[in-house]
């Protein structure tokens, strides 16, 4: 049983290794390049839409385009300032909606999870059933009811109708993370005393926090980007966003830089808390869902 | 069927890391089943993952019947591996499990079927869970499947690692004497992880046990047993565990319980050799008798553990420290309490080095 | 009941049958659940069944005299309009296509990012963005500074290749809008796949390495058997959304050239919008809504094992 003196053997070691990690090299190599093409690739179209909206109009609608030019910010002053009211009505439908979808979620997603009683796994079924029923087939009734109810172009009616979009996802995405919760905690919860409330509040939000923080980003993405639905039931005291933009579209003359800044401005707020976000985001929406 | 040769191995993880295993020069002979034991963190995992392929061996080399496999990818090293958690393919069925190996090797199918079948009979496997996933079976049947592959493959070498550590006791024992057999009658090359050192001793033909990545002796079971070539080895072998002291050199032996405990003159002159003024000795439970009154170590039972043949005495010294434990007569054993004198010869201690723990007088 | 030698047999203890939870217990457990159930069930399915009341009604939003019973007449129009089958014929396309193209890229893009190169944070943050994109915004900037026929950035990435100042909305309407759903849903199928990727346990793959499966061999024995639930839940989930796709439609072609790219909600909405036939538009509803909950019975059969509802608690 013999061994190396400490500085032969760390010597040998270190050429051993070294040797190995420079001829994983060429692999490394190759798939940095590859990854990073394709990352560009799909990242153009948004490059090119941040890039257009610092042209000024003349520049815009060029052949070739203009990769070369002396930015503006005349065209974001212009889109900042008309989309005010807009960038109201969307935050408040979304904040509103979310709040209301978070309320009403939770406890629904405690429910069938914790205590789900036999015959109420078809209540899951059923919320992501009405999740496939298409509500462009009920657009027209829609339409009439909140004229009726005199809800037509009204903040009220957003917040309703994105609150029943968004539910049945968040009750299965905050049930999936609320499986997760270990039994035993919450038996040795209830051993300690806690009542039903307690126990959800105290011994379960905060382990499912980041499971209901991601989906809160969720409903926040799908609510902000909305436009089927906002288009067929506002017209100006609730236009959201994506209403700004479909005005954008001009039929005479250069508008590509206006709609490119506005296209900017209405995206970005997602864009950004996404990437912020973008753990928490990704393991909801593939982790949360996978259950 | 082919022999084994670590020689110097090593494996660093991270660049000025302790290396997990140290320079490990060892022989496995071909036939011969040889288990790799130690604490978790000793590196036998890491050791048994360097001849599989499975971690790039850093400095040394890893010789598979007198070939050097060091830069050799697994699948071309001859060899089947046991996972600690089987690794079955969840979505393959037993059959398939068993089969995969061959089929990657361009085995055509009759004959995977009729080696799988073997296998299968060999391990009393029954007919009817061939057409099952592997999360339809239980534990003990998935060890099963999970050995059946590597038997399958008629490699040079079986790799172990850590096979029964998640069944239950029972099934452990039971499975144990099992492994064993049938690497007695396949005859096969084997090279077994566990931490268990009763796993160790009663399946290898030899054991190496590890301690910090280095190897610390290599012997049968029976040599391991009396002859450890220091305090680790002595500590770890042997279950219930040697009683290891540090005591003070007196004339004619050691101080122990306020007595003087005679040593042989091989031990004394070791240590008057290397200017110990105290040393580690080790005593093992059975060799510490009950004597009337006439015995060298003296103290007070505060515990007997009832095993049912035997009854462990847990002895504590009038100096303090953790209790002596000796073995006693399961009959009438002392009530926890009374006061007992126990003898051991002074042949059956053993002394170790206080700092480097290497054994004295060997 | 204690038991003397010698004396006579106990008797049988009386069946116990298990007790269930109690009235009142199992009330409670279904109380927080009730505000989300009611909420959905008016919110959505009130609306479903004011359609239902409407497709028998004759009304027209400009003709004035309200509504009044038509009977079947809207259906038997909704069945003989060639418009209408027409945008179902175009939806499946639409749908099938870009939730085939999304999942194939989003297959190749997760073995991508699944390994290990310099700098793989920032490149997934640049993958996942087009899923963050609005979907207007998104179908305006392909229809106007990218696919346009004279100043797009595609026709210019294009030009060495000898594409030569394609109109590609004019002439290729159905392809430019497929591409932008599968430009925005990719990245999604991308995420649940690699999560598939990540959650395989890793001593199989050793397992299949010692038993002499090179790479290839492992991703196609292993590894794709093991993504099959995730695959088949991205494309369930993924189906869902993009059968409903409208902003691309209603942006970039406005349904056209005549009805090319028409698929059932702009033609839904184009009844409402432009014909104000609520009638129609509310039989057509119907039709759509009977047509999905077959589709959508016969997938979730299909997918049953995706819905892997866990043991009860507590």
């Amino acid at each position: 049983m013999t061994s190396l003196s400490l500085r032969a053997a760390s010597r040998a070691t270190t050429s051993r290794a070294g040797t190995r990690r420079i001829r994983q090299w060429p692999g490394r190599v190759g798939w940095t390049v590859l990854g990073w093409v394709v990352a560009i690739a799909f990242f153009l179209p948004v490059l090119w839409m941040v890039i257009t909206a610092f042209k000024p109009e003349s520049a815009a609608e060029t052949w070739p385009p203009k990769f070369a030019f002396s930015p503006t910010l005349s065209e974001f002053s212009s889109a900042f300032s008309n989309i005010g009211p807009f960038l109201t009505h969307s935050a408040l439908a979304t904040v509103g909606s979310t709040i209301l979808v978070l309320l009403l979620g939770i406890p629904a997603a405690y429910a069938l999870s914790v205590y789900p009683v036999r015959r109420w796994q078809d209540g899951l079924f059923f919320f992501i059933s009405t999740k496939m029923l298409p509500i462009v087939a009920a657009i027209g009734p829609l339409y009439v009811i909140a004229l009726h109810t005199h809800l037509l172009d009204s903040i009220w009616l957003l917040i309703i109708l994105y609150t029943a979009m968004n539910l049945p996802l968040a009750i299965w995405m905050i049930r999936s993370f609320m499986l997760e919760v270990p039994n035993e905690l919450l038996e040795a919860a209830r051993l300690d005393g806690a009542g039903r409330i307690r126990e959800m509040g105290s011994v379960i939000l905060p382990i499912v926090l980041p499971g209901v923080v991601s989906t809160a980003l969720i409903c926040v993405i799908f609510a902000w980007n909305e436009l089927f639905l906002a288009i067929n039931l506002t017209t100006t005291n609730a236009a959201t966003v994506p209403m700004f933009l479909v005005g954008g579209i001009s039929t005479e003359g250069l508008f590509i830089a206006h709609l490119s800044a506005a296209a900017t401005i209405a995206s970005v707020p997602v864009i950004v808390v996404g990437w912020i976000a973008q753990r928490s985001l990704v393991r909801g929406l593939a982790m949360g869902a996978i259950k | 069927m082919a022999n084994v040769k670590y020689v110097s191995a090593t494996r660093v993880f991270g660049k000025d890391a302790t290396p997990a295993v140290d320079a490990l020069d060892l022989d496995v002979r071909d036939g011969e089943f040889m288990v790799l034991v130690g604490p978790s963190g000793s590196g036998k995992t890491t050791a048994l993952r360097l001849l599989a392929g499975l971690e790039p061996i850093d400095s040394g080399r890893v010789e598979i019947g007198d070939r050097d496999v060091t830069d050799v990818p697994p699948k071309d090293r001859d060899i089947a591996m046991v996972f600690q958690n089987y690794a079955l393919y969840p979505q393959k069925t037993v059959a398939e499990n068993m089969a995969f190996a061959l089929k990657m090797h361009g085995v055509p199918r009759d004959e995977r079927d009729r080696r799988v079948r073997e296998a299968a009979r060999l391990l009393e496997l029954d007919e009817q869970l061939l057409s099952r996933k592997p999360r339809q079976l239980s534990g003990g049947q998935r060890q099963r499947v999970a050995m059946g592959r590597a038997i399958v493959r008629e490699p040079k070498v079986f790799l172990m690692d850590e096979p029964l550590s998640n069944l239950d006791a029972k099934l452990r024992v039971q499975t144990r004497s099992q492994i064993a057999e049938l690497q007695r009658r396949l005859g096969v090359t084997t090279v077994y992880v566990t931490h268990d050192q009763v796993e160790a001793m009663t399946m290898g033909n030899r054991v190496a046990v590890l301690s910090q990545g280095r190897l610390q002796q290599c012997d049968t079971p029976r040599q391991l047993y009396d002859n450890p070539v220091n305090q680790f080895v002595a500590g770890f072998i042997g279950s219930p565990a040697m009683n290891l002291r540090t005591v003070p050199l007196t004339d004619g032996g050691v101080r122990v319980a306020g007595k003087v405990l005679p040593l042989p003159v091989a031990i004394r002159n070791a240590a008057a050799h290397a200017d110990l003024k105290e040393l580690v000795i080790g005593m093992r439970p059975e060799h510490l008798h009950l004597a009337d009154g006439t015995g060298e170590v003296t103290g007070d039972v505060v515990l007997v553990e009832e095993l049912g043949a035997d009854a462990l005495l847990h002895v504590r010294l009038p100096e303090g420290g953790n209790p002596i434990v000796a073995r006693a007569e399961g009959r009438q054993p002392p009530t926890p309490g009374r006061q007992v004198s126990l003898h051991i010869r002074p042949e059956d201690v053993l002394a170790f080095h206080p700092e480097t723990g290497a054994r004295l007088a060997v | 009941m204690a038991v003397l030698d010698g004396v006579a047999a106990p008797a049988r203890a009386a069946r116990v049958r298990p007790r269930g939870a109690s009235r009142r217990e199992r009330w409670l457990r279904r109380l927080p659940l009730l505000p989300a159930l009611i909420y959905v069930v008016v919110v959505t399915q009130a609306p479903f069944v004011v359609t239902v009341w409407y497709s028998f009604q004759s009304y027209f939003w400009d003709i004035p005299g309200g509504a009044h019973f038509t009977g079947l007449s809207n259906y038997s129009a909704v069945f003989t309009d060639p418009a209408f089958r027409g945008s179902l014929l175009r939806s499946v396309i639409m749908t099938a296509s870009a939730v085939i193209g999304a999942m194939i890229l989003g297959v190749l893009l997760a073995v991508l990012l699944d390994r290990k190169f310099f700098g793989r944070g920032m490149a997934r943050t640049l993958i996942i963005t087009p899923f963050l994109v609005m979907p207007a915004a998104a179908a305006l900037i392909w229809a106007y500074p990218m696919l346009d026929a004279n100043y797009g950035l595609v026709n210019f990435l294009l030009a060495p290749f000898g594409v030569n100042h394609v109109a590609w909305l004019s002439t290729q309407p159905l392809l430019s809008v497929i591409i932008v759903m599968i430009w925005q849903w990719t990245p999604f199928m991308t995420l649940i796949v690699l999560a598939g990727l990540q959650s395989q346990p890793p001593d199989t793959l050793e397992a299949a390495k010692v038993d002499g499966a090179g790479a290839l061999a492992t991703f196609r024995e292993l590894t794709i058997p093991h993504l099959r639930p995730y695959i088949e839940l991205g494309v369930l989930l993924g189906s869902i959304y993009l059968v409903n796709t409208f902003d691309a439609v209603r942006l970039m072609t406005n349904g056209g050239p005549g009805t090319a790219t028409t698929n059932l909600p702009f033609f839904l909405y184009q009844k409402v919008d432009y014909a104000y036939d609520i009638g129609g538009a509310a039989a057509a509803g119907v039709v759509t809504v009977v047509l999905t909950i077959i589709v959508a019975t016969l997938a979730l059969r299909m997918f049953a094992r995706v819905f892997r509802f866990e043991e009860a608690r507590g």
